[in-house]
């Protein structure tokens, strides 16, 4: 699967260009609001961020340097949805490196994805991200688009 | 929504996770994950089960072992497991606090 195909998944509505939280709960927390503000069929909170908690404690997803990669299913979600978001100042997500975590892809997806996607999606994201200037592109996009195209760039 | 039907979905949701990061450890470690902490996902999935009455868990469980997913979304009016027609007073606010079955497959149904 190829990065192009993964951002079909996410919108401008589902970019979150400065994260406010400067813990995790609160970051999870803050990730969670924005996926029901911004895809009009995720309405369970509750239930998205109970999830996304329990992940962690099986183990933490910020496994790129300086990214993390909250992910999941759960049944309040209806289709593959993916969330951006960015934090300048950092957060410390418990990362397997140490250092504090600055970009977050989020992927949630329902329990019945037979073929999957959101698995595929993950593993192109994490291959990508290893890259440390695209990751430098990344935080100095000015806005979703240029978010987009520099992430889809070759 | 019934305070036992939230606790049913965070409960699937988590033994789903639970068998995924099992049946695609090696998948998911490739990227970089980490899987240490599925002794203490599993407890918390016991202790959530325990706070479910026992019918409830005993109906979930035997769900479970024959459809895989005890619990299933209503989209659009539709049983997700068997495609049944759910009718419309299933949502009404009367029954909101309710745990209703699909009265043709008998899974659990849950509103996303
Ligand atoms: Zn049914």
């Amino acid at each position: 699967m190829d990065i192009a195909e993964v951002l079909q998944h996410t919108s401008p509505e589902l970019f979150l260009p400065e994260l406010e939280a400067g813990d995790k709960a609160g970051v999870l927390a803050e990730l969670v609001a924005g996926l029901v503000a911004g895809s009009p069929t995720i309405t369970k909170q509750d239930a998205v961020l109970q999830m996304l908690e329990s992940r962690e404690a099986l183990g933490s997803t910020a496994v790129g340097p300086g990214v993390a990669f909250p992910h999941g299913r759960t049944l309040a979600v209806q289709r593959l949805t993916v969330l951006v978001a960015r934090s300048g100042k950092g957060v410390d997500f418990d990362s397997v490196d140490g250092d504090p975590t600055h970009l977050f892809f989020v992927l949630i997806a329902p329990p019945q994805d037979s073929g999957h996607k959101y698995i595929k999606s993950l593993a192109a994201l994490t291959d990508k991200l290893q890259d440390d200037t695209l990751r430098e592109k990344l935080m100095a996009a000015a806005d979703y688009e240029s978010f987009c195209a520099a992430l889809g760039e070759e | 929504m019934h305070p036992q039907l939230q606790k049913l979905v965070a409960l699937q949701d988590i033994e789903a996770m639970i068998s995924e990061a099992k049946e695609q450890s090696s998948e998911l470690e490739g990227m970089g994950f980490n899987l240490d902490g599925l002794a203490s996902l599993q407890e918390k999935a016991d202790s959530l089960a325990g706070e479910i009455e026992k019918r409830h868990l005993g109906y979930y469980r035997r769900l479970h072992k024959r459809f895989g997913h005890a619990v299933v979304p209503v989209v659009d009016n539709l049983c997700t497991g068997c495609f049944a027609n759910i009718p419309a007073s299933f949502v009404s606010a009367t029954n909101e606090n309710l745990l209703q079955n699909c009265e043709s497959c008998g899974r659990i149904l849950y509103w996303p």
